[in-house]
């Protein structure tokens, strides 16, 4: 399954590169996130609740980011498994610079087993884009309100609740 | 005179407690200390188990045990495959996964707890560590050989088997022959029982007896098997099929969670219960179909087929079950039809793969040759520009001849022409043909589409079935004079709990109220093979018929007997046993009496009226039938609605119409559900992405238009009641149909082929193609 | 199919309801029919740890006129709308919606707020919302709120409902005069749910001429939606056969359409042109053009 997407954020290259490799932020940022660890390997121990609507489920999985290219690009696998199955996916993101601000891309392959494989094919595809976007929108409020700007985007919290 | 029953329109006997609710299925039985079963299953369709942690599960509350494949080991048999195909690789199959998993389901521990709820929460708590592998679901890719299922193969063929007959440089020399090649693909399905499975096994450690329910068609076999997995003297296992509910060849198997119930129970000395979710269903119960058909059609410009080729690719899934490997076979054997083709290549191969095993989904093996052969047709018609009917006709043996085919089969008695003739007659076919013409003036497309099948059925000979093809049929009068009847068949939906009390009432001249039949309970009935191959009635029936001969043989003794008349001038009619003309006459009940009382038997003749017949057919039978479908296609969407259906069958004779109705009806909505809509789905990783009814089509009532039925009768010489057997034709008969008819529909679009099912999108993909094509 | 197990509240009022709702947090689901939420329970794909059956609230199951509106209690099965001859008469919208759903069955149990907060992208329900301009209430210990059907469906299966709210009505105004409404979909054969489904409410003013033109759209993407390009194109503007055509091209304009294993998402957007074209042909006619 493929999954991709870009987003504008309004910060500068280097340091949405560096806010990225740094785990606070993303821990700040990954919607759900209930643990990341750095590991010794280099590598992130992390527990997340993720999910659409009603359909939630904690995964502990292990996300390793390889070939930083500071601060053009890096690519990333995640690996995870909870009750509803198994997930396995490897991407590339890539930063360019548009003049204060930063277009970040991310493309890439995911796949999905077990229970989350068998029952959700229909909703899968836009069920994961919807993730690898709040998770960037999250980043982009978490940049707002983390750096002195003076363009901070209307975080648009409210409407991003679930209901079911 | 006794009302006539053979041949009427009874009601199901077994109708009123399975309407009302109130008989019993595996669910059902309920046993004192009864505990239960939870399957942990493999979210891989490829793996290596590295290590499973139970210790969590094991201390949640309820839970008496867990196992995993290594428990098991030496101690509980491997789930067997009854298929002895020449050169046929066979992996061990263990109940539970031994080291590896080789698809998305694979039971790989079992947790034992006081509840079901209990069960289900510590087998989500149990941690197994899987080191993933590269899996294997695309034939093509499994038959160039990685990755390999089973490394120790060195490739995923399990068996080739060639048939081949006619002649063939004879048809190779001859310039006017044209050829045709073309992929056809066979999509997987699921069976989808209503009932899923289930089973409770209770072994009794005071009495060492194991006594099994099973939803199951195969009561007898399973006894044997389940005796050998576990070590069980046979004599002391007891298989009941309670009431089941359907299971069209997928319950005609052994399979993983009957042997652990076994075993458990025996290891606790408690009773054990599992019932399939259907999430389980769809994922571990055997699928149907799956093959892959490449083609070559050698045909003349008048339409006479003069050979065919076929190479099979049969995707066999991880693990043969009972029959995986026999299932494509039949695909060969079959392959010819209704035809008379005077040569024929087919090589089969066996492939192993990623996912569930395949076998026998109604029709098995059949309906794929049936769809092969009868595209074929209507391939030879529309290349040549000729009526489908034309060629079907050209290349039918002719009426009331016995033709060996180029395949080496011969079929009982037929007539094709005669079937297909009144389905033209019926749906009115010339009258359809001009109404498509001018619709499509009007830019609206209406397809018709035929089917003119044979199938093989009432299996079989035993010298053609791997575990014995007779059947067993018991009758016994009891000192009341209700006759109790015993079949070693399990039915499970068809109705012959009706038919087999109207061939014995019919026999003994008693009411039909007064005749119970019995099936299922290996320790009630003394032998048996079950239900499966449109076999019930054909064979099963055949050996009651005989029963109940043999009874009024000894009860024409008893009778010419006491009343001084020769055994050979006895009728049973009207509740009396008498001489031809009435003259001397006995009441039925006073001549069982005589069986019983034992006061004045004749000399020889033992007390008490059973009589056990086994029955060996000669030979397969082999109905057949005519079907049309109509059908509209919205060329907008590529909607198509199902407009009108006609199904003329000839099953032999027909002992209850309305249960061959019955099966013709549910038949056709499988088969047309083929055609248009069901397909059992894995992504390229193994995963199974139909794993619920979501996203699994099955075919429901609402989605049908009426079918208009008929019948005509021939007799098989094979068994003296006629009869050949309607439990598959309906299935095998439609898919064809339904397909020609779209394609017939999409004729102005130029498209020769679409695989199955027929979905919108592919139609609309087809019309607006065609549409820029000739734009 | 087995849930995990859960503590099961059935609270006697409304009242009760919104007090349990917010005291148990995110913990808590609510359960109308529970046609939506407990397979996925069943699955163990949704574990709440309170169940809050509100089937008990049967003063939240009514179908009323009040000042020009038609007023729909959320406990309203789908069923019940179905057969309202009310709705029938002024709002022929929903029981056709209503027929569409599932089966019997499923229309005995399942309820329109159930199926509104549960926002399934394939349901059948939200395009008529939409078409309709529906209001829906929301009630918690704050107070109640009115939400507008645009502004319900956020993202795939996520509406404005805030955590612990209860969808207690929906409000939809009467079929004016001169206006039109209908339904259309196709059926994915499997789950019975649209692949693509289109709610039309056409008004036509006094010339015959388009008042105004709401189109729902169903399955296509994420969300429902209203089809605003092709409204656009039809404001004002007399309805031939070729206009409604030219219209509805821009059915899914703008949307990001799902692909599934039945349908592409290019397959998905031809449908929604050809659903709304075909529904706004159908609404002409029983406007009475
Ligand atoms: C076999 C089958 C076929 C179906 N086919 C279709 C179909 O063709 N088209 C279609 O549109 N739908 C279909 N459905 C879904 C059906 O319409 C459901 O009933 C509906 O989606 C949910 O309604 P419910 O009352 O059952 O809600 P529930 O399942 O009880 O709840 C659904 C969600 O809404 C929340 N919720 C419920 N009520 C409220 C409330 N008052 N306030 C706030 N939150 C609430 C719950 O917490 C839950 O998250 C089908 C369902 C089944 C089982």
């Amino acid at each position: 399954m493929r999954i991709e997407g870009s987003r504008q954020l309004a910060a500068p290259r280097e340091t949405v590169f560096q806010r990225l490799m740094d785990p606070q932020s993303l821990a700040d940022a990954l919607p759900g996130c209930e643990k990341l660890e750095l590991q010794p390997d280099g590598s992130y121990h992390t527990t997340l609740k993720v999910g659409i609507g009603s359909i939630k489920g904690i995964y502990q999985g292990r996300i390793e980011i390889v070939d930083p290219v500071p601060p053009e690009s890096f690519r990333m696998k995640v690996e995870g498994k909870g009750a509803g199955g198994f997930l396995k996916g490897e991407g590339r993101v890539s930063l360019a610079a548009q003049n204060a601000e930063t277009l970040i891309s991310y493309s890439g392959e995911a796949q999905i087993g077990g229970m989350m494989a068998s029952v959700g094919q229909r909703m899968m595809r836009v069920a994961a884009q919807q993730i690898a976007h709040q998770f960037f929108e999250a980043f982009a409020r978490h940049l707002a309100l983390t750096l002195p700007s003076t363009s901070l985007p209307e975080p648009d919290d409210s409407r991003r609740r679930n209901s079911s | 005179m006794s009302p006539k029953l053979l041949g009427e329109r009874i009601k199901r006997k077994e109708d009123p407690r399975l309407i009302q609710g109130r008989s019993h299925y595996v669910d059902d039985i309920q046993l004192c200390e009864m505990v239960y079963l939870s399957f942990v299953r493999s979210p891989y369709a490829h793996a290596k188990i590295k290590s499973i942690q139970a210790e969590a599960a094991r201390k949640m509350p309820g839970v008496l045990a867990i196992y995993a494949g290594k428990g098991l080991e030496g101690r509980l048999g491997l789930i067997p495959c009854a298929a002895g195909l020449e050169g046929l690789k066979v992996p061990d199959h263990p109940c539970l996964a031994l080291g590896r998993v080789r698809y998305v389901g694979e039971p790989v521990a079992v947790v034992v707890a006081n509840g079901r709820y209990q069960a289900a929460d510590a087998a989500a708590k149990v941690e197994v560590d899987y080191d993933p592998l590269p899996a294997v679901t695309d034939m093509d890719k499994a038959v160039a050989g990685s990755p390999l299922v089973h490394e120790q193969f060195g490739d995923n063929i399990a068996f080739v088997a060639k048939l081949e007959g006619g002649d063939w440089k004879a048809v190779e020399a001859e310039p006017s022959v044209k050829v045709i090649k073309q992929r056809l693909i066979n999509q997987r399905l699921a069976p989808l029982s209503m009932e899923t499975r289930g089973v409770v096994a209770s072994y009794s450690p005071g009495e060492d007896t194991l006594t099994v329910w099973s939803s199951t068609q195969i009561p007898h076999l399973l006894k044997t098997q389940l005796a050998v997995m576990t070590g069980v003297d046979e004599a002391r296992v007891r298989v009941i099929a309670p009431e089941v509910g359907g299971a069209f060849g997928s319950k005609l198997n052994v399979y993983a969670e009957e042997g652990v119930a076994c075993f458990v129970s025996r290891q606790l000395g408690k009773p054990v219960k599992w019932i399939e979710t259907r999430r389980e269903n769809l994922l571990a119960t055997i699928h149907g179909r799956d093959q892959i058909d490449d083609l070559e059609i050698y045909f003349q410009p008048d339409g006479k087929v003069v050979g065919l080729k076929c190479h099979i690719l049969a995707d066999l899934g991880a693990y043969h079950q009972l029959l995986t490997p026999a299932i494509p076979t039949l695909t060969a054997l079959m392959i010819l039809g209704c035809y008379n083709i005077p040569a024929v290549w087919v090589e089969t191969t066996g492939v192993f793969t990623n996912k569930m095993s395949t076998d026998a989904y109604r029709g098995a093996g059949r309906p794929e040759a049936t769809y092969v052969i009868e595209r074929v047709m209507d391939m030879v018609a529309r290349e040549l520009n000729l009526d489908p009917v034309d060629v079907r006709l050209k290349n039918f043996p002719p009426p009331g001849k016995d033709v060996v085919l180029a395949t080496g089969v011969s079929y009982d008695t037929a007539n094709y022409q005669k079937t297909l003739k009144k389905v033209l007659t019926l749906s009115g076919y010339k009258k359809l043909r001009g109404e498509q013409a001018r619709l499509r003036k009007k830019g609206k497309y209406l397809g018709i589409g035929l089917s003119t099948y044979v199938e093989i059925c009432a299996m079989g000979p035993s010298s053609r079935m791997p575990a014995g093809g007779w059947e067993s049929g018991t009758v016994r009068v009891e000192p009341t004079g209700k006759v109790t009847v015993l079949s070693g068949t399990s039915p499970h939906g068809q109705g012959e709990e009706t038919s087999f009390a109207q061939i014995v009432a019919e026999e003994l001249g008693v009411p039909y109220d007064d005749v119970t039949v019995y099936h299922g309970d290996t320790n009630q009935v003394p032998m048996g093979i079950g239900t499966f191959g449109s076999r019930t009635t054909a064979v099963g029936g055949t050996a009651i018929y005989h029963a109940a001969r043999r009874i009024k043989k000894k009860m024409a003794r008893l009778a010419s007997h006491k009343l001084g008349a020769k055994p050979g001038e006895i009728v049973f009619r009207d509740g009396k046993v008498e001489s031809q003309d009435g003259s001397k006459s006995m009441k039925f009940g006073d001549v069982v009496g005589e069986a019983y009382f034992a006061k004045q038997l004749p000399p020889g003749v033992e007390p008490g009226l059973v009589e056990n017949y086994v029955f060996e057919p000669p030979n397969y039978t082999y109905p057949f039938g005519a079907h049309v479908a109509v059908v509209e296609v919205d060329s907008e969407t590529g909607e198509v609605s199902l407009r009108n259906y006609f199904a003329v069958d000839d099953c032999g004779r027909i002992l209850n119409p309305m249960l061959v109705d019955g099966q013709i009806h549910g038949g056709l909505a499988q088969g047309i559900g083929q055609a248009l809509w069901e397909e059992h789905v894995y992504d390229e990783n193994g995963q199974l992405l139909t794993g619920t009814l979501m996203d699994c089509a099955a075919p429901r009532a609402h989605q049908f238009c009426w079918f208009e039925t008929a019948n005509t009768e021939t007799r098989t010489p094979v068994n003296p009641l006629g009869v050949k057997g309607v439990g598959e034709a309906g299935t095998i008969g439609s898919t064809p149909a339904m397909v020609n008819a779209v394609l017939d529909a999409l004729q102005p679009f130029g498209v020769r082929h679409m695989d199955m099912p027929l979905k919108p999108e592919k139609i609309w993909r087809i019309v607006t193609r065609g549409a820029s094509e000739t734009a | 199919m087995i849930p995990e197990s859960f503590e099961y509240h059935a609270p006697q009022s409304l009242a009760e309801a919104v007090g349990l709702a917010a005291q148990l947090g995110e913990d808590a689901k609510l359960m109308a029919g529970g046609h939506s939420l407990l397979p996925m329970m069943k699955l163990r794909l949704a574990s709440p740890r309170h169940l809050i059956d509100l089937r008990r609230l049967s003063d939240l199951r009514y179908i009323r006129e009040a000042d020009g509106v038609i007023e729909i209690g959320a406990l309203t099965t789908h069923f019940q709308i179905e057969s309202s001859e009310l709705l029938q008469k002024n709002c022929p919208l929903l029981p056709e919606t209503a027929r569409e759903i599932g089966d019997v069955q499923v229309r005995n149990l399942g309820t329109l707020g159930g199926s509104l907060a549960h926002a399934d992208p394939a349901a059948d329900w939200p395009p008529a919302i939409l078409a309709l301009d529906a209001e829906i209430k929301a009630v918690s210990p704050q107070g109640e709120r009115w939400i507008t059907g645009r502004d319900f469906f956020v993202e795939l299966m996520t509406t404005a409902l805030r955590p612990g709210e209860i969808l207690t009505m929906i409000r939809v105004p009467i079929l004016p005069p001169r206006a039109g409404d209908a339904y259309l979909k196709l059926r994915q054969p499997a789950s019975g749910f649209a692949v693509v489904g289109a709610a039309v409410r056409l008004a036509l003013n006094e010339s015959g001429h388009v008042e105004s033109a709401a189109i729902g759209v169903t399955g296509v993407g994420p969300k429902a939606y209203r089809a605003t390009a092709t409204e656009r194109e039809l404001a004002g503007k007399s309805l031939t056969g070729r206009r409604l055509a030219e219209a509805a091209a821009h059915a899914a304009d703008g949307m990001e359409a799902n692909s599934d294993l039945f349908a592409s998402a290019e397959y998905r957007r031809h449908l929604a042109a050809v659903y709304v074209r075909r529904a706004l042909q159908c609404a002409l006619e029983r406007a009475g053009a």
